[in-house]
């Protein structure tokens, strides 16, 4: 089966110092794919790649077979790429409604927006409560159930989450963890996800890459490397 | 006492147009924009010309006003600002771009229409008198029309698709252009609109004031007190500043008259204690 995304030995840099040398990941329709990694491995370099804000200097990124590098990030999400960008970037004097709405920037059917704002709001009830309330005034774990759903009000076919445990309530980590994978079951979105609490991401997802130092260290399936000694002394030590 | 507060929101309702307008445009592209004072005389001498001289219907002159400031500020966003914004990293830049080309509209508008001051005939004529309050009537239709467009204003950046979208611009940059917002062509948008609205204020007042082309640095000066007072950026900060700094003209003019002509340096006095305790002005957010 063709990948919905393939991401082939891809260079990138930040001004001399690179982020990823010859990196390769692929996400198939329907899978979740975790990254993981210590801060700095390169994790978030990806997702920058994929949705245009940073260019890369070598190597090639296909979504649904046709290339996409260098194409601009406004661009990126009207072919159905929908990311949750790193420390949440809600429009902090926006209500949780205009939040939204922004989400479906992109689109001109109203029904359907009407629609998938209902199906946002039944996902994440604490939205429908705030649903007026300024958006920068929201603890971290709402702020954030915000921008997942403001990404999913695209309707993408395939969600970036970068980080999305970062800054959240341990109580809320759980409900954010299992909200992800009810949208990839339900919505048939597919999802990449980057993380540094590991074991939450090999938890929820089907595949995982393992980067060191802007390379792919270690793959394969999550319950593998859950119980693979080397993944086990990098990135599962000292959590929980 | 209604006098002073009638005049004041009178004044109020032109400031806060023109502050609009600037922190629109600060906001967006955090450019401080001192040609907006030029924008609003060129404005005037678009009135001036086709209801003044061609005896168009005075409606047709403020739209021409409106739409000639739209096309200038939208191509000197294009031309100018996008290019100087891209290539350059450091906020000076735009600042010495935008006082450049300040001085460039001076110099265009004293060539073409010389440094005399130039009226047009009333447009209405007559004036209101109760027991307290004496108002010319063009004075409350222009008013009028200045609170008219400051609440179209509002709902539009409120409601509208491309007014959220500008909103989103103005607050986090890169998630907008994750929604899909075309960064570029949405700064353009609201360069053209800060700049139609500083000349359609220009047209309306060319009516009661007169224009002449040696105004526009004050203005601009005028502008900036508002955004300071109001807070750099925020919608809200524009129109309290503007009502503000026209309340305290009025009620300046009308108080310290016999001390001469010292109001506006009362006002800057004061602005300078108001700014040492809140820097970034009434509602202002600390990073601008």
């Amino acid at each position: 089966m063709d990948a919905l995304l393939k991401f082939e030995d891809v260079e990138l840099y930040y001004d001399h110092v690179y982020a990823l040398k010859g990196v390769s990941v692929e996400v198939h329709e329907g899978e979740t794919v975790a990254l993981i990694g210590a801060n700095g491995a390169g994790k978030s370099s990806i997702l920058r790649a994929i949705t245009g804000l940073r260019r890369i200097r070598s190597g090639q990124i296909q979504y649904q077979g046709k290339r996409i590098d260098g194409i601009a990030p406004d661009e990126i999400v009207r072919m159905g790429i929908s990311m949750v960008p790193e420390a949440r970037r809600v429009f902090p004097y926006m209500s949780v409604r205009d939040n939204l709405l922004m989400g479906a920037f992109t689109r001109s059917d109203k029904a359907g927006i009407q629609q998938s704002m209902e199906m946002v709001l039944a996902r994440f009830p604490r939205l429908k409560e705030r649903y007026s309330q300024q958006a920068g005034t929201m603890s971290g774990g709402e702020q954030q159930m915000l921008v997942i759903g403001r990404a999913l009000m695209a309707r993408p076919r395939l969600l970036l989450l970068d980080e999305p445990s970062l800054g959240v309530a341990p109580k809320l980590v759980q409900d954010i963890a299992r909200s992800i994978v009810a949208i990839n079951r339900d919505e048939k979105v597919s999802v990449l996800l980057v993380e540094q609490n590991s074991r939450m991401a090999l938890r929820i997802s089907n595949r995982a890459y393992a980067l060191t130092t802007g390379k792919v260290a270690l793959s394969g399936t999550s319950s593998e490397l859950l119980t693979d000694e080397r993944v086990r002394h990098l990135y599962l030590g000292g959590e929980f | 006492m209604e006098q002073v507060i009638a005049n004041g929101l009178y004044l109020g309702a032109q400031y806060a147009l023109i502050a609009l307008g600037l922190t629109l445009i600060f906001a967006l592209m955090n450019v401080l924009n001192f040609a907006h004072g030029q924008m609003y005389v060129l404005g005037g001498f678009v009135t001036y010309t086709i209801y003044g001289q061609l005896k168009l219907p005075f409606v047709v002159a403020l739209i021409c006003s409106g739409v000639t400031l739209a096309i200038i500020g939208a191509l000197m966003e294009k031309f100018l600002f996008r290019t100087v914004i891209r290539r350059s990293k450091r906020e000076e830049s735009t600042m010495l771009l935008a006082a450049a080309t300040a001085f460039f509209l001076d110099a265009v508008m004293l060539l073409l229409f010389g440094e005399k001051q130039r009226g047009v005939p009333k447009i209405i004529s007559g004036v209101f008198i109760s027991e307290r309050v004496i108002l010319p009537y063009d004075r409350i239709l222009v008013g009028v029309v200045a609170i008219l467009m400051i609440a179209a204003f509002m709902v539009f950046m409120q409601y509208s698709r491309p007014g959220r979208a500008m909103r989103a611009l103005a607050q986090d940059r890169v998630a907008a252009q994750l929604m899909g917002v075309k960064v570029e062509r949405y700064s353009m948008i609201g360069f053209a609109l800060g700049a139609m609205l500083a000349g359609v204020v220009g047209g309306l007042l060319v009516s009661i004031t007169g224009v002449n082309s040696g105004i526009g640095g004050p203005i601009s000066i005028k502008a900036f007190l508002m955004v300071m007072i109001g807070g750099a950026g925020v919608v809200g900060g524009a129109i309290a500043g503007g009502f503000i700094l026209g309340m305290m003209e009025s009620v300046g003019l009308a108080t310290l008259r016999e001390y001469g002509d010292i109001t506006y340096l009362a006002i800057f006095a004061l602005l300078m204690i108001f700014l040492s305790i809140r820097p970034h002005g009434l509602m202002g957010k600390p990073w601008g």
